[in-house]
């Protein structure tokens, strides 16, 4: 027979265990509940752009100095991980208060859904004040209304080690056929002149040399209205498939970062958005001393305006904010000349305010230039087609670049996922 | 002296009758009550989610706003999609390289070097590695194995082939060497387990079988492994399942690639949800990869659990 004293023990241990046990639940839980409310002085901006987080920083201070709002930047550098996030925060009450997107399809879809307030107000005043060029609206605009504002403008260009240039006596091109000839001289002097890679941007050679081709044809093509079996687009494969095998691309499944490639003068010319520069200057290397960047020549010389690829990120705000005058207060003031020629100069990349004069003396000639009548601006491929394309196109890119003679299965396989059907 | 009746956990006899299954139940209640919050977790951040997958899978939801269903079109689109042989294959390639490799050589380090003066001080070397995380080894890896990376270096410096061999670049080798990167990482914990196992065979079967003669290979085929048996039936199966669900270590190396030619069906169901934003998509690819591991482990137990192994074990009846 059990001693009553005993049993109440055990009982009293039982119950002390189990008060801890839901205690240490309870706990838990609480910790899983929503972040603290936003203050209205202080902005959450999320974004894909973890290795920024110094800029966004020193843009805090400036803002905080003249508008009394400053940011907090929540960086991710994983883009999957990144975009999912912000899918699931934007269902959520818990928006974030700004955060960095993709123009083209992912614009679409958030503010087809509602999920974006509307900036055509911001963007009609900074236009009409000369902070914003008209030229850029088309790629914000969604059913006749503005979304977000322009965070970064960049244009792809081809950064060049001006060593190497001098060593083998070659100048800037300005044709394509120059171009080829440079490359030619450089691989005779034992160096590689191209930078190619097989990982994220595979892209950029289709791209380029498409978009130099028939700009026509490459429009049609993001917009879904061409085929990738068009005999235009097999003809640029076909093209750089020749500049593979000769010789003149470097080897894809090299990791190696490209600033250190062509610092150390393993290749000759990478061509890159202009954001390229901070990673120029970061590793040591000096504009118009180290490096350059030109402007890369239509491949087909018969064109009135040589194609030049822009790239855009838009910074948003979403349509049920904490603070929605705030985060309106802060776009409007990111857009003017000030807190611009900061952005630019903090990251050594162009600002999409044209009245901003960049330190930088390369990158500012090349700003000016390329919003000039000779050249064409085209939306670059990456934020151009929607996800589950890009997503083909990209394994497709970096495939050809293993195997170039399979250009044609490669193409057809990302017909198919351009199509919705299997192999997307 | 009226019966009494031990109760398992207790050390009281009690009295037989109401009291006791009194006592049974409390007893019982205070372990569900224990368990609960385990259970709980486990249901929340388990099966519900597991659930809300299922039922994406007959989505086309692109991850905003709200799923529209689309009946059977995303199992009917993987069961077309040219990748999918590539994906089992390399999938396959996985379950048979994680069970060959790290288990078989565990075992292998395990007897070589148990009993045996200064055993532990070589093992060592096969455990340390086990603390790095797959990501941590994939990005080592990655740097050994890239284009002109260290092995192609190396190579290259002692003049022996493979200097320019693309390790990474080609399949199926870049799954291969993917599998040779993961059993340098996970040697370790199978050879933890199988040292354990070791450590808890008695000693009098041995010492019989010594006497009766047996020796080398006939001691550790007919006393020695079957002994081994139930620890060796959670090695398999473990290995079993981190073999169907790769992802880590081909992301951060390959990302699938180059042209999805090492993707596994976990790296599938992650790019074709996160990637291309077709988390209907990858839903379904997570369904069939959930019903796969299921299969298999489900067989593989089964067949552990035939009673004819233990009768087996037993001496056959003797």
């Amino acid at each position: 027979m059990t001693a009553p004293g005993t049993a109440r023990a055990r009982h009293r241990r039982h119950a002390w265990l189990l008060a801890l046990v839901l205690a240490l639940v309870a706990l838990v839980a609480s910790g899983c509940g929503g972040s603290a409310a936003t203050n209205s002085t202080n902005l959450q901006l999320y974004n894909d752009k973890a290795a920024w987080k110094p800029f966004y920083q020193q843009m805090s201070k400036l803002a905080h100095q003249q508008i009394g709002l400053s940011i907090t930047p929540n960086g991710y550098a994983d883009e999957p991980t990144y975009q999912a996030f912000i899918r699931s925060a934007l269902q959520t009450p818990e928006q974030p208060d700004l955060f960095t997107w993709t123009t083209g399809p992912l614009l679409r879809q958030l503010a087809e859904k509602g999920q974006l307030a509307s900036t055509s107000a911001i963007w009609q005043k900074a236009i009409a004040d000369g902070n914003l060029p008209k030229g850029l609206e088309q790629y914000y605009t969604v059913n006749g209304q503005q979304y977000c504002i322009p965070e970064n403008v960049s244009y792809w260009v081809m950064f060049y080690n001006k060593h190497i240039f001098a060593r083998d006596g070659i100048a800037v091109p300005s044709t394509w056929k120059q171009l080829m000839a440079d490359a030619a001289t450089v691989k005779g002097h034992g160096t590689v002149p191209f930078y190619q890679t097989n990982v994220l941007f595979s892209f950029v050679w289709f791209q380029t040399l498409l978009a130099g081709s028939d700009p026509g044809l490459y429009t049609r093509l993001t917009e879904g209205k061409a085929s990738y079996t068009d005999p235009g687009v097999v003809k640029v494969m076909r093209l750089w498939r020749s500049m593979i095998q000769d010789g003149y691309m470097s080897d894809p499944g090299n990791k190696t970062d490209p600033a250190t490639l062509l610092k150390t003068g393993q290749v000759a010319m990478i061509p890159d958005g202009t954001w390229f520069d901070t990673s120029m200057v970061q590793a040591g290397m000096k504009p118009g001393t180290d490096y350059g960047m030109f402007v890369i020549p239509a491949v087909n010389p018969g064109l009135a305006r040589t194609p030049v690829a822009l790239e855009t990120g838009p910074l948003c705000i979403p349509d049920k904010p904490a603070d929605k005058q705030a985060d309106m207060k802060f776009a409007t003031w990111w857009l003017k000349s000030g807190p611009q020629a900061a952005w630019s100069d903090s990251r050594d990349d162009v600002s999409a305010n044209p009245s901003v004069k960049i330190s930088d003396q390369g990158l500012n000639t090349l700003t000016h230039q390329v919003v000039g009548s000779k050249y064409q601006l085209l939306n670059r491929y990456y934020d151009a087609v929607s996800p589950n394309v890009l997503t083909a196109a990209l394994d497709a890119f970096g495939a050809f670049m293993g195997n170039p003679n399979s250009y044609q299965s490669q193409l057809a396989t990302i017909q198919r996922a351009a199509s919705g059907g299997a192999g997307s | 002296m009226s019966q009494q009746v031990l109760v398992r956990g207790t050390r009281t006899p009690i009295p037989p009758g109401r009291r006791r299954g009194r006592r049974m139940r409390t007893s019982g209640l205070w372990a569900h009550g224990m368990v609960a919050p385990s259970v709980l977790l486990v249901a929340v951040l388990l099966y519900l989610p597991f659930l809300w997958s299922l039922y994406l899978s007959f989505t086309n939801y692109d991850g905003s706003g709200s799923p529209k269903l689309a009946g059977l079109a995303n199992y009917s689109q993987l069961l077309s999609d040219p990748v999918l042989a590539t994906t089992l294959r390399n999938t396959g390639l996985w379950v048979v390289g994680t069970l060959v490799l790290p288990v078989g050589l565990g075992l292998l380090i395990a007897l070589l070097t148990y009993n045996i003066k200064g055993g532990q001080w070589l093992r060592l070397p096969f455990l340390l590695p086990y603390a790095l995380s797959g990501t941590a080894t994939a990005v080592v890896w990655g740097f050994v194995l890239q284009d002109h990376g260290v092995l192609n270096s190396l190579l290259a410096t002692l003049h022996l082939p493979g200097g320019s061999v693309s390790f990474l670049q080609q399949a199926p080798l870049n799954t291969i060497v993917m599998i040779f990167a993961q059993t340098w990482q996970s040697i370790g914990v199978n050879l933890l387990l199988f040292v354990i196992g070791l450590q808890s065979i008695p000693r009098e079967p041995i010492e019989a079988a010594r006497i009766d003669g047996a020796r080398g290979w006939k001691m550790f085929s007919k006393i020695i492994w079957p002994l081994l048996r139930p620890l060796t039936a959670v090695v398999v199966g473990l290995a079993l399942v981190a073999g169907l669900k790769t992802f880590d270590l081909v992301w951060i190396m390959t990302e699938g690639g180059p042209g999805r030619s090492s993707e596994t069906l976990a790296v599938t169901m992650y790019r074709d949800a996160f990637v291309a934003d077709n988390y209907g998509y990858g839903a379904a690819v997570a369904v069939l990869l959930t019903a796969m591991g299921l299969v298999v482990s489900l067989l593989y137990l089964r067949r552990q659990a035939n009673p004819r192994n233990d009768v087996q074990l037993a001496g056959g009846g003797r």
